[in-house]
């Protein structure tokens, strides 16, 4: 093998956590190389996770508005609804995204390198090519950005046909009768009220007695009882002994207590691992943690300090918008660049039906924290647009501090929630006091205008 | 290309054979064989969500050389349960829904459709390289997270036009006391396949990405196609490594490695070792399915 090329910086895996940090390296001039392992860039995120799941879930809605007109529109939805007639927008959607990315990774200047990463010195990383053709590239500093993927738990025989994944659950071809869900993250969420949705009867299993746990109760109640309407249970508390296939038509849960579910397909959403197996980190000095994450510091710095680490591999939030500002952060704090102030109030979004978002305290972390709270609430079948637009089972909650004056934290569910979210999100970056949602105007008639009816149900509520 | 009057008697008999083929895919004059009822319902079977092993029971039973194959690959070595399978609905519950369907649509086509008096083994072979085509397909989607049912479907039907050009050519020959010989009808097979499987397929309306695959599968084509299901790309590689089950001078691992199809999957050395792993069970149910 040559000898190694040299770069200022290389950025190991293209999601968008290395995206983010090969184009901020090559913004400040540097040299940059940008290593992928699949054919395309963008990571799990574009062809896995993200993109499809979010492509899958928009396609749904809109089948399911259709069905909704029918009153105006003479429309039947086919029995034999094949899922690669979604697929099909899903897979034009993917590809366009990912043509863009890679657009602007050649716009930057950024070298790409087809192939697999291992560290071959704490500077150095070998590449090989898929046809086995070694590479071997060096930098003074480099960014580990090799995402996750899901995990396999090894009482569970996933074979990608019958018991699928959350990756081999977009390859399905036909909607299946039955789905059992193993899982009650938010993966697991996502795919069971989208699948529920079009018809499949699903039923989730999790050993916690409600899916969502991380967030507000009234929010998972209000997602539990629309994925009901669609059909779907929730099986809480449950302990799994076997799941088979049998070889025919079905997949058999047995559960501790004795029962069985049987479905005609499985999706097992259990959590994700980070991929770090083919890298060799020991040879940089690095040591996976207990659970195979790679530790940073809150510069995404990692223990030997010319390396971070950044995305999915350091584990949670495991969101794609924290990612990319971990990926851009962790070159910044690399080339001593000012990157502004740490981000505060990161809105986590959930792409369930109906869509559930968050940012800022609980009402519970409000108690604990300021030794109480006042909570102002409005639902959406009081606030005229969402009359208008049929989304009547929907809630957004501004939680306060005791004297309800300060805004401390925003929860919202129903359609459009992720969006609506960041209205309250500038509010409380900018400390905002809950009467200025009172005095102001918003559009009439829209969904924000939930902010004002929920400011107001605070404000009566304050002591006199 | 200037055909000479020095043309050879076989050249001459493949080239009045290739007319007559070539005219009858242009002008649509193809004497296309009607797919079997069995078959027919089988793959609409095999792509409804409501079917169910009831169903499909009675369908094979109504076959009874069908069922008597069923009950017979159940029990070979490749597939044989603990117990052993002593009813068709047994056979059914372990073969399993998916394989059981593109396993009794190809025995009701391969035994009902194409009359090849003089030609069954060449025949055969073709099955054995089709099916081992489905089971490779199947375990490079499974690798791929793709589909791994439309995978095993289009592998099986890939080539489904050159049993149908054996049938027309020996139909064309039917008054001649000499049949072609077997080099002569595979050049014409090897020209005219895809032509005459793509016709077959449309005429049987085959599931699109089955199409697609049947007509997109060889190298440099699937590119073509545009299922996200991958048929096609899934098909050519699995088709390369079938071809070295039932071909020994077929090229060897090396020369697959080194295969375009292999790099558009980005498959790795690990995941080609993965896969040539493979070849013994999947030759073991080769036999047992066709044998």
């Amino acid at each position: 093998m040559s000898s190694s090329t040299s770069y200022d910086l290389i950025v190991i895996g293209s999601g968008p956590a290395g995206q983010k940090a090969a184009i901020q390296g090559a913004k400040t001039g540097k040299h940059v190389a940008l290593i992928e392992q699949t054919r395309e860039v963008g990571g799990a995120c574009v062809y896995h996770g993200t993109i499809p799941s979010k492509t899958l879930r928009e396609t749904a809605l809109k089948m399911v508005q259709f069905l909704q007109a029918t009153d105006v529109f003479d429309f039947r939805m086919r029995d034999d609804i094949k899922i690669s007639s979604l697929m099909t927008r899903l897979d034009k959607v993917v590809r366009a995204h990912g043509e863009f990315m890679k657009e602007q990774i050649n716009r930057n200047g950024i070298d790409r390198f087809h192939g697999r990463a291992q560290f071959h010195s704490a500077q150095e990383i070998l590449v090989q090519g898929l046809d086995g053709t070694p590479t071997m590239l060096s930098a003074p500093l480099l960014v580990i950005a090799t995402g996750s993927r899901p995990r396999v738990p090894d009482n569970i025989p996933i074979d990608h046909e019958n018991i699928l994944d959350s990756d081999s659950i977009l390859s399905l071809v036909y909607l299946p009768k039955s789905l059992t869900v193993l899982g009650g993250g938010v993966i697991a969420s996502e795919y069971a009220s989208i699948f529920a949705l079009l018809g499949v009867q699903v039923t989730m299993v999790d050993t916690a007695d409600r899916p969502l746990k991380f967030l507000d109760p009234e929010l998972t109640d209000q997602f539990c009882h629309a994925f009901q309407e669609t059909g779907g249970q929730y099986r809480g508390e449950q302990k799994i002994n076997t799941v088979a296939w049998d070889g025919f038509s079905k997949v058999t849960t047995s559960f501790e207590n004795g029962e069985t579910l049987e479905s005609e397909k499985m999706l097992v959403a259990l959590g994700r691992v980070a991929n770090i197996e083919h890298l060799n980190i020991q040879t940089a000095g690095l040591t996976p943690t207990s659970r195979g994450l790679i530790s940073v510091n809150d510069q995404c710095q990692t223990t030997v300090p010319h390396i971070y680490a950044v995305g999915d591999v350091i584990g949670p939030p495991s969101l794609a918008s924290c990612s990319m500002e971990q990926g851009r952060r962790a070159v910044c704090h690399a080339l001593s660049l000012d990157s502004g102030d740490a981000p505060e109030h990161i809105p986590m979004g959930i792409f369930t039906i109906p869509e559930m978002s968050s940012v800022g305290l609980s009402e519970q972390d409000a108690i604990d924290k300021y030794g109480g709270a006042l909570v102002g609430r409005a639902n959406f079948h009081e606030i005229a647009r969402g009359q208008i637009s049929g989304m009547t089972n929907g809630l957004l909650k501004l939680v306060a501090d005791a004297n309800g004056e300060k805004l401390l934290g925003v929860h919202i569910v129903g359609e459009g929630a992720t969006e609506l979210i960041h209205i309250g999100q500038m509010g409380l970056l900018h400390n905002i006091a809950i009467d200025r949602f009172v005095d102001n105007i918003f559009n009439f008639p829209t969904l924000a205008e939930a902010y004002r009816v929920a400011a107001l149900d605070i404000a009566k509520q304050r002591k006199k | 290309m200037t055909l000479t009057s020095t043309a050879s008697p076989q050249q001459a008999e493949i080239d009045a054979l290739r007319s007559r083929i070539t005219t009858q895919l242009e002008q649509d004059t193809l004497n296309l064989p009607l797919l079997p009822v069995v078959a027919t319902q089988v793959l609409q079977l095999s792509g409804d969500p409501n079917a169910d092993v009831t169903k499909l029971s009675t369908l094979i039973q109504q076959d009874q050389a069908l069922a008597a194959q069923i009950l017979r690959i159940a029990n070979s070595p490749a597939y044989a349960s603990r117990s052993p399978i002593v009813s068709l609905q047994q056979a059914i519950a372990w073969l399993g829904m998916n394989m059981l369907a593109g396993l009794a649509f190809s025995v009701s086509v391969q035994s009902g459709v194409f009359k090849v008096k003089g030609y069954e083994k060449e025949v055969q072979t073709l099955w054995h390289q089709a099916l081992a085509t489905g089971l490779y397909g199947k375990e490079i989607a499974r690798r791929k997270r793709h589909n791994v049912e439309n995978a095993f479907l289009c592998g099986i039907l890939h080539t489904i036009g050159k049993p149908l050009l054996i049938h027309l050519m020996l139909q064309n020959n039917e008054h001649s006391s000499d049949q072609p010989s077997w080099t002569i009808m595979d050049s014409i097979i090897q020209e005219f396949s895809i032509v005459a499987g793509t016709k077959l397929a449309k005429a049987w309306q085959l599931p699109e990405p089955v199409q697609e695959a049947i007509g997109f599968y060889p190298d440099g084509a699937y590119d073509l196609a545009t299922s996200p299901t991958k048929g096609a790309m899934i098909t050519c590689l699995a088709d390369h490594l079938a071809t070295a089950i039932v071909d020994p001078t077929a090229p060897d691992e090396e020369a697959m490695r080194a295969l375009q199809v292999v790099q558009d999957l980005n498959f790795y050395p690990e995941d080609m070792d993965a896969i040539f792993e493979l070849k013994d069970t999947i030759q073991q149910s080769v036999s047992s399915f066709v044998a």
